[in-house]
């Protein structure tokens, strides 16, 4: 997406919905263009992703994207809280692929055994609204994380 | 979760759980509850030890330094210390993990200390480490509470991390290495020991789990865990953990069952001593140069574990 199609895109984010909280309504946006594992995001899917979220991922992640109340602390059954996906979090830690594979198949499909009460979407969400909804989140991101997880998927190779 | 919040209102709770959290380590250690004498009579082995550029640094109930002959070294409460941690950026500075709770930090080699516990919860700090890639950057392992971490050399703290979960419970950390090894999500690694044994968590801390052999990519392939050829003996508690600064794959191990050392960063595990090692520190620029606190006195190898000779100590 270009300069100008950045603009356009967080100003529709910001008519859609309650969204003046989005970070990419309230920042300069980015020169490089927002992607998702190597595809060109469009004003069309962050829409989708935007809804996808609402019904799918704010009940835990929050609406504002902050996560569950003391999200670092264990709960009593020991599993952890739904961590934030803003840049207080550490969602942008992941590279895109990692992301996906997480939304759609859990936790434990990148760390083998691990327990989680993070849904698996697979049969739930389609792969076009998973990556929808993680552009969405993506598009959120300041620019400094935003540039963060951007090497990290691109260093794995091709954003695949 | 920390212990104390389970039952009990925080507040009130948190004085309730020191008392606990001292007794049991006073249990543990053994004579931080004693009269002074009587605790500096037997000549403990030590219980942490470390690496500042050549000189060696060891706590027990005192605290002394060898740059070739031992000398004692001032500590703000005798007996106190339970964890050190160096980094080779900085020579000088030494981060002690304290059991009266908090940490404290000397910046001329164990001369002047300083207190640096602002923000960290009260409780004993069972085990420390300075962030390989960044030395300003400390950890610290509160018990019954979780992983500190602090950006600014000890100035503020915050949680980074509660404890891992480990055969159905939280468990405490009894040993803590940053260890410079990418992890696929940005940032490198710190390993942790518990009393179960061995697990880690990315310096994003996004969550604890099981060493795997290859980084966190890995396991996209496969999907399922990989069985561990040669593992740490499990159900036992790791005294203390290091990673090699010059060789950051190359880690040493202390536990009940003697000293272990690992080529491949935790994935497999042999046996380089068969005696109950409480403590092991390995030299910045050599990762064969060893040295272990075991029950029979202060050790050393510079061969890497194959052979040892005795330390002699004051
Ligand atoms: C039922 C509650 C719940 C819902 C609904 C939910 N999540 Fe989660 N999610 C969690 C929890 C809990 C975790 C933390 C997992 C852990 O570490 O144990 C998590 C973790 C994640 C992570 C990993 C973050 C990281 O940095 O490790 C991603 C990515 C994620 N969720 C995406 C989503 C998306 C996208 C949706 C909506 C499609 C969603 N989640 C819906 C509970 C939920």
């Amino acid at each position: 997406m270009t300069r100008r199609g950045w603009g356009a895109a967080a100003a529709l984010v910001a008519v859609i919905g309650a969204a003046g909280w989005i970070a990419a309504a309230q920042q300069a946006p980015d020169e490089e263009s927002l992607t998702f594992l190597g595809e060109p995001v469009t004003i069309a899917q962050l829409e989708l992703g935007q809804e996808v979220y609402a019904a799918s991922c704010a009940s835990c992640h929050g609406e504002t994207l902050k996560g569950q109340p003391d999200w670092r602390r264990r709960n009593e059954n020991g599993r952890m809280p739904a961590p934030p996906h803003d840049a207080s979090g550490h969602t942008w830690h992941h590279a895109d692929r990692q992301l996906f594979t997480i939304t759609k198949l859990g936790v434990s499909a990148i760390v083998p055994g691990y327990e989680s009460d993070m849904p698996a979407f697979e049969g739930i969400l389609s792969d076009h609204e998973i990556a929808a909804v993680l552009a969405f989140i993506k598009s959120t991101w300041p620019e400094r994380e935003r540039g963060f997880q951007a090497r990290i998927t691109a260093k794995e190779g091709g954003g695949s | 979760m920390k212990d104390y919040n389970m039952t009990t209102t925080r507040k009130f709770s948190t004085r309730l759980s020191r008392r606990v959290f001292l007794g049991a380590m006073g249990a543990s250690v053994g004579f931080s509850g004693l009269p002074f004498n009587l605790r500096a009579a037997p000549k403990s082995p030590g219980r942490a030890i470390a690496f500042d550029s050549d000189a060696l640094i060891l706590a027990d109930s005192t605290l002394s330094r060898n740059d070739g002959d031992w000398s004692p070294l001032p500590v703000p409460t005798p007996g106190d210390i339970l964890s050190l941690a160096t980094h080779p950026g900085r020579p000088g500075r030494i981060l002690a993990g304290l059991t009266s709770g908090g940490v404290a930090l000397s910046e001329d080699g164990g001369y002047g200390w300083e207190a640096k516990s602002k923000g960290l919860p009260d409780a004993p700090a069972t085990a420390v480490t300075v962030a390989a890639a960044e030395p300003d950057t400390f950890y610290a392992a509160i018990l019954g509470d979780g992983l500190w971490k602090s950006d600014d050399a000890g100035q503020s703290w915050a949680l980074a991390m509660d404890r891992p979960w480990l055969a159905k419970a939280e468990r405490d950390l009894t040993a803590l290495a940053s260890v410079d090894l990418a992890t696929g999500m940005g940032g490198i690694w710190i390993y942790a020991g518990t009393e179960l044994g061995l697990t880690r968590v990315p310096d994003c801390f996004c969550r604890w789990q099981d060493v795997q052999p290859g980084d966190a990519m890995d396991a996209l392939v496969s999907g399922e865990p990989t069985p561990m050829e040669a593992p740490l003996p499990g159900g036992e508690t790791i005294k203390a953990l290091v990673s090699a600064p010059s060789l950051p794959t190359r880690l040493f191990a202390a536990l009940p069952s003697g000293i272990w050392d690992s080529q491949d960063a935790g994935v497999r595990w042999s046996q380089k001593l068969n005696t109950r090692a409480l403590g092991v520190a390995v030299h910045p620029n050599n990762a064969d140069f060893v040295v272990a606190i075991t029950g029979d006195g202060l050790i050393e190898s510079r061969n890497g574990g194959m052979n040892w000779t005795a330390l002699a100590r004051v």
